[in-house]
């Protein structure tokens, strides 16, 4: 780090091949401000700091570079984790501090593991599709793959693992990691035991320099350019009075400087062209600017945002091209997370008049901040014909950006407000019971009141896709099953991942959905007995394509008769966890469902290793099995 | 089904007290070093025999089927014993599964930031909530007794549910002792997680059920955390013998000796079929003929106060 950062001419949001897919969770770190521990040195640091920048105390360093290494101290976001808020067993927090299981491979709950994994959730009914799909780093830069963490082929990953994924450089100061994950390769659940963040300390006059570029990173960009250009006025005294004879003198003769430097360009341009043959001059002559519009506009679609706003700096068409409404029906700014600001949002709001889809999830989190009051601006203007909105782990929304939602956003089809428990808690989202057209309700990890949700279910007859995986103590799935039975028939997909409690007469109530595809009642029947319930649902549910029933300990060996004879289309069923099942069930189901892709069978009992090899070849069935060895420790 | 229904109404409670589980990084420091206030601190250690040693592999915080734990923090001290109701090995589990997996649970949930030292029954009911969330089903009983010190007001919250306990032994005296508590002969209160279907005749009792005590502490206080396999063979007053020989001390190898003692000595009367342990006194007292110890696992935590 011996050059000055300043010679940096882009600012650290560079390329795109940096980025790995963001498909799923995040989760962000907070450290402690480091330095002020005795214990710097030693690997026993806890604290994180941020990628080339380091806040260091100044005072307390003393020599040059030396490695350093820290883990993480706390975490302070994620989008998804397998267990509660409140469990320590195979949730966020385990992420800090160091390893506790490491290098020892297994399933274990000192671990942080994310909700899915691999595409088994893009197979199933409740699939969701990208907003410009365009916008996912996936399709410009082809090396995403190799910076992905996952790249292994499939017979390397039984075994525990140290792995590093790049870090995106940025040129601030900061405490705070987010680790993005993508699970298309993965073949189960993966577990992550720590984090170690490694690097150098810097010395003094780095520090120095790096604070000097950070405040000149806090100027204008019009000073920045100057900058840039090495052109710096000589301010003296009453530098504004400068200023105003710049402006009236000088100012000419800075653009024909500017200009000659143009003219040079040009006249070389013209020389080489005058090289060419007649004919070529004439092809060259027809380009970009002779299409018509409506060609361009098609072309235009197909550019990511970025691009699209870097085009419309090149010349006045262009930039009336790219600033077209049409171009702006969907907007999809998670990609941007990092880049999305308030300025971008009301120059966003300009543009997009005819905003159908709208997808700010991830935003405004430590690195940009989002006013809620320009959100709630946004949304007044562009809401009314929104009819997608995913803000999931936005964490700039307040209570009143959802009431505007409720209010304004009467068209919407689908509305996802994944893990959107912000503090103070918003436990009451009184507004979005006006919503009346919903088909696709995400609720994940999201607290909302036990009435208020009744009401949206009530009030929304069309619902297909239904999620409250996580939903909080206080909502009794009992009285959202009675509900759902009365008025959401056309439910396709519902989701009860650890939500509280299902009985079985909840079960028996649900039967009356019989469009239902996909259901999720994993770790929700806790009832010792189903008694005939299941058999009852599964009488009526006949789509159904996908069952998971982890962790659903009274099932028994009854019940997986049931599922192998009346569910012909089943593809995926997951029974973690569920033990006293007897093996020729198993092969009953493996046996007479025919379109069966997945099965869980972790933690079961009466299998052995060479049975669900032999079974995944015969029935070409993708089998789950890991156990945690028997001295559990 | 009792134990789904207090279980909920813990995690309601929790999250209107605006709990969140951030686990701390751990610090496993066991004594105070840089003691410039007059910090107290235990000096534990920790011996015990499972009752088949001679046929069985060592385990580390574990012997037999009990169970046992320490720890500290920068503002608290505990140890916690478990011992795990053999009755279930004729069901097909293994019966120190679920005293392992309390013991070490409450020993993770010590480190979390919400930790309260005055309430050691949080550690057991938050234990127990998390068993519920494990994927691989744990099933079993046990008892339990955790011992917190707390460093601010030098005092020691305990919480004791079943025949596990605790005695505090101060200048040749029994100052505090836990009570056994019991439904009737050889059943004593355990938190239990039967096999679904089994509800209805498997004795649950819920962690508000534990007794809890506290009181303060002073230096050279000696305390001794067992499994029901010490109190039912070793006599009170030789127990109080032992003890009162190690008061004030601070050594932990003197410590571990005595430790190792009184293990040893609860292990051989356990295995004498002549002599008069308690269990066989209080057997008599309900009308059951014994005589002799009672072979069973042992598990002896020691520790003093020094301030």
């Amino acid at each position: 780090m011996s050059q000055s950062p300043g010679t940096n001419s882009e600012d650290g949001s560079k390329t795109t091949e940096n980025e790995s897919v963001a498909v799923d969770s995040v989760i962000d770190f907070k450290g402690k401000h480091f330095g002020l521990e005795t214990t710097s040195e030693d690997s026993d640091d806890h604290l994180v700091s941020g990628s080339e920048g380091t806040m260091i105390d100044v005072e307390r360093f003393c020599h040059a570079d030396y490695r350093i290494e820290q883990y993480a101290h706390s975490v302070l976001d994620f989008s998804s984790q397998y267990g509660i808020n409140l469990s320590i067993s195979y949730t966020a927090p385990n992420i800090t501090g160091r390893p506790s299981k490491y290098p020892e491979y297994g399933d274990f709950p000192q671990t942080f593991a994310m909700r899915t994994y691999g595409d088994w959730w893009d197979r199933a009914p409740s699939r969701i599709k990208e907003m410009q799909p365009q916008n996912v780093a996936e399709i410009p830069a082809e090396d995403f793959i190799d910076k992905e963490f996952y790249t292994k082929p499939l017979h390397n990953l039984s075994r525990a693992r140290r792995f590093t994924p790049p870090l995106k450089r940025i040129q601030l100061p900061t405490k705070t990691i987010r680790l993005e994950f993508n699970h298309q390769r993965l073949h189960y659940y993966t577990e992550i035991d720590a984090v170690l963040l490694s690097g150098k300390k810097f010395n003094t006059r780095n520090m120095q320099h790096l604070l000097d570029y950070y405040e000149r990173q806090r100027k204008g960009p019009i000073l920045c350019k100057l900058q840039n250009m090495k052109f710096r006025p000589i301010c003296r005294d009453n530098y504004q009075n400068r200023l105003q004879h710049f402006l009236m003198h000088d100012l000419g003769k800075f653009i024909s400087v500017l200009s000659d430097v143009q003219v040079q360009t040009i006249q070389q341009h013209q020389q080489q062209q005058q090289s060419l043959s007649t004919d070529e001059i004439k092809t060259s002559e027809i380009g970009l600017k002779d299409m018509p519009f409506e060609i361009m506009l098609k072309i235009f679609s197909y550019l990511d945002l970025k691009s699209l706003f870097r085009v419309g700096a090149v010349s006045r068409f262009l930039y009336d091209v790219s600033t077209h409404p049409l171009l702006y029906s969907e907007l999809n700014l998670k990609p941007y997370w990092h880049l999305v600001s308030t300025e971008l949002l009301s120059t966003l709001a300009k543009r997009a008049t005819i905003l159908k889809k709208l997808d700010m999830s991830w935003c405004g989190c430590t690195v940009q901040t989002i006013s809620p009051t320009e959100f709630k601006k946004f949304i007044q203007q562009r809401g009314d014909s929104l009819t997608h909105l995913r803000l999931n782990s936005a964490k700039f929304l307040n209570a009143s950006c959802i009431d505007t939602l409720g209010i304004v956003c009467d068209n919407l089809k689908e509305l996802s407000l994944r893990n959107c428990s912000p503090s103070p808690p918003l436990l009451n989202f009184s507004c979005l019971a006006n919503l009346k057209n919903l088909e696709r309700l995400d609720l994940f990890q999201t607290v909302i009141e036990s009435d208020l949700l009744l009401t949206m279910l009530e009030n929304n007859p069309k619902l297909k896709h239904l999620n409250l995986a996580f939903c909080n103590v206080a909502v009794n799935m009992d009285d959202v099953a009675q509900q759902i039975s009365k008025y959401n028939k056309q439910l396709i997909s519902l989701d009860m991942w650890k939500a509280h409690f299902l009985s079985a007469q909840g079960l028996l109530i649900l039967s009356n959905c019989r469009n239902l595809e996909e259901i999720d009642f994993g770790w929700c029947l806790r009832e010792a007995s189903l008694g005939d319930s299941l058999k009852e649902f599964l009488t009526q549910c006949t789509k159904l394509k996908k069952l998971f029933l982890a962790a659903v300990r009274g099932l028994t060996d009854r019940d997986l008769e049931f599922i192998a004879n009346l569910c012909p289309n089943l593809e995926q069923l997951d029974l973690m966890g569920v033990l006293g099942l007897s093996k020729e069930r198993y092969i009953d189901i493996l046996q007479k469902c025919t379109k069966l892709q997945l099965l869980d069978l972790c933690f079961c009992d009466n299998i052995m290793d060479y049975d669900v090899a032999l079974w995944s070849r015969t029935f070409k069935v993708d089998i789950k099995s890991c156990q945690v060895p028997n001295d559990f420790r | 089904m009792h134990s789904l229904g207090w279980s909920s109404k813990l995690i309601s409670r929790a999250l209107r007290s605006g709990f969140s589980a951030l686990l701390e990084t751990a610090t496993n420091v066991t004594s105070n070093s840089g003691g410039s206030k007059s910090r107290p601190h235990f000096i534990s250690v920790v011996c015990g025999f499972p009752k088949d040693f001679l046929t069985s592999k060592y385990k580390p915080g574990k012997y037999g089927e009990d169970s046992w734990f320490k720890t500290s923090t920068s503002n608290a001290d505990v140890l916690g014993v478990a011992d795990g109701v053999g009755g279930w090995r004729s069901y097909g589990i293994d019966p120190g599964e679920f005293s392992s997996f309390l013991m070490k649970t409450c020993e993770r949930l010590v480190h979390c930031v919400n930790f309260n030292p005055q309430r050691p029954v949080n550690l057991l009911a938050y234990s127990y909530c998390e068993l519920l969330e494990q994927k691989k089903p744990i099933l079993g009983s046990s008892t339990a007794c955790v011992l917190v010190l707390n460093r601010e007001n030098s005092t020691v919250y305990t919480a004791n549910i079943g025949d596990s306990g605790f005695m505090v032994v101060r200048r040749g005296e029994i100052v505090h002792k836990s009570e056994e508590q019991q439904h009737y002969f050889n059943t004593p209160f355990q938190l239990s997680l039967p096999p679904p279907g089994h509800d209805h005749n498997v004795l649950s009792d819920s962690p508000d059920s534990a007794d809890t005590l506290s009181f303060p502490v002073k230096d050279g206080d000696v305390i001794l955390v067992a499994t029901d396999g010490v109190f039912d063979n070793v006599p009170e007053k030789l127990l109080l013998d032992m003890l009162k020989e190690v008061e004030g001390v601070t050594d932990p190898v003197k410590l571990q000796m005595t430790a190792n003692s009184l293990a040893l000595m609860a292990r051989s009367l356990s295995f004498d079929s002549e002599f008069m342990s308690p269990f066989a006194i209080n057997a008599r007292r309900n009308n059951i003929n014994a005589t002799g110890g009672k072979p069973d696992d042992i598990t002896v935590v020691l520790a003093t106060v020094a301030i």
